[in-house]
């Protein structure tokens, strides 16, 4: 009788667990902390404190929304459609705005790729968001330590946000085009060749497409405002028994950039 | 008497809920094919992006290098291509093609030029291209999306004899082009 019981346990315990498995697979639902959400285990306390205080702040602020998002691995996933359908259903940054950013890590695959919302693409374009890894984060990345690794970064983007919203950094933080280049051969006419050749592409783009090449120009260059309607109106609902904070609108359209490590 | 008028009053009710709900299918199918529309276009201006940073690209590894010219040949063809195309499956494929091009030759530079892998202009610009390159894909996710919804409405009943009576044609699911699959994830090995 009792080994009946305890086999039958047995198999509950195992429908249940493929089961929340199963649930889990088709959607990671943010933690109760919102800006952290640890999943693979792999930032310790005090980074993760530090962290959520910071994204805090910087939503306070700004109502921009940066999360970090550890997993093991992606299902077999490509890191950037992995991250930016994530941050599209989360909704990250406001509706308005579509200012949020995703910085995702996954401890297994060793991927990290930083998502960032229609609305900052101007801010974080992929070529700062990529060096900003580099910079701040590679090194700790490859040497296993995903905690410093991700709260440096994290620091950074949030940083680089305050500064576009026209507010200073905090203290000590300098901006990465600050920084000095690690490999400055020629640099200077390099820059003024390919600005050279964007004017020129520019020009002839408006030549051969007239009109209509100009309405794509504008296109591209307020695609944050174009788009900002998306799928708006989900978020709110949510918010109530977590820890206050839920994604409020914001739209991704596969902007960011993402390194192996 | 009394009977005449109540049959014309019902008929009359049931022609006016009939053509508030076909004004109501038919706006409803203008503002699904707009959206797929919408979509539409959003590739091409992310397919444009991508054709706009390439000389970008190309100059910046031409001034390091001083890479034979003959080489880029392909490129500036592929390019010319694509600024010819006019319609969205011509567009992407001319746009595989480029993408072929320019992958080519910049393994072939980096190889030549291995200290190319560590200039930050050099990989700031891979990370646009990969960050475009990403761009394009979700976004023809996301129009193959609305397109399915759109598709299936116009043919579903009752639907689809307003779709057929105003002519409202399916649209084309992007599918990858010839060579896509090839599609240049930009190495940084």
């Amino acid at each position: 009788m009792k080994k009946r019981i305890l086999s039958i346990a047995a198999i509950l315990l195992l429908i249940f667990s493929l089961c929340s498995c199963e649930t889990k697979e088709k959607a990671l639902k943010p933690t109760e902390k919102f800006f952290v959400n640890d999943f693979a285990n792999v930032i310790d306390e005090a980074d993760e404190n530090d962290i959520y205080s910071r994204a805090v702040a910087l939503q306070e602020t700004t109502t921009a929304q940066v999360v970090v998002v550890t997993v093991e691995d992606l299902n077999g996933q490509e890191p950037s459609v992995f991250a930016t359908n994530l941050a599209n259903e989360w909704q990250l940054g406001t509706d308005e705005k579509d200012n949020g950013i995703l910085i995702l890590l996954a401890s297994e695959d060793r991927e990290i790729f930083i998502a960032v919302g229609r609305g900052l693409e101007g801010a974080l374009p992929d070529s700062k968001t990529g060096r900003i890894i580099d910079r701040y984060g590679i090194e700790y990345l490859r040497a296993d330590d995903f905690s410093t690794g991700l709260t440096s970064i994290t620091k950074a983007i949030i940083n680089e946000t305050y500064i576009e919203y026209g507010l200073s950094a905090e203290e000590g933080y300098i901006p990465i085009n600050q920084l000095p280049q690690t490999d400055n051969s020629s640099y200077g006419g390099k820059v003024a060749a390919s600005w050279g050749a964007m004017i020129v592409c520019l020009i002839v783009f408006f030549l051969i497409f007239g009109k209509r090449g100009g309405m794509m120009l504008l296109l591209l260059g307020g695609r944050g405002g174009y788009h900002g309607g998306f799928g708006g109106g989900f978020g709110s609902g949510k918010g109530g028994g977590f820890g206050g904070f839920s994604g409020g609108g914001g739209s991704f359209g596969g902007g960011g950039a993402g390194r192996g490590f | 008497m009394k009977k005449k008028n109540l049959i014309l009053i019902a008929v009359i009710a049931v022609v006016i809920v009939l053509t508030i709900s076909l004004i109501g299918s038919y706006n409803g199918l203008v503002d699904k094919s707009e959206s797929v529309v919408e979509k539409q276009s959003e590739i091409s201006v992310q397919l444009q992006r991508r054709a706009d940073l390439i000389p970008n690209f190309v100059e910046s590894i031409k001034g390091y290098t001083n890479y034979e010219q003959e080489t880029l040949t392909a490129v500036t063809e592929a390019r010319a291509a694509l600024a010819k195309t006019n319609n969205p499956q011509e567009q992407a494929d001319a746009s595989a093609q480029l993408d072929g091009a320019i992958n080519v030759w910049a393994n072939a530079i980096t190889e030549a030029y291995p200290e190319l892998k560590a200039n930050e202009q050099y990989i700031g610009l891979q990370d646009e291209l990969a960050g475009t390159e990403n761009r394009i894909s979700h976004a023809r996710t996301q129009y193959n999306e609305v397109a399915k919804k759109y598709n299936s409405e116009i043919k579903k009943f009752p639907r689809s004899l307003i779709a057929g009576l105003f002519g409202f044609e399916p649209f084309e699911y992007f599918l990858p082009s010839t060579g896509a699959e090839k599609v240049p994830q930009v190495n940084f090995e």
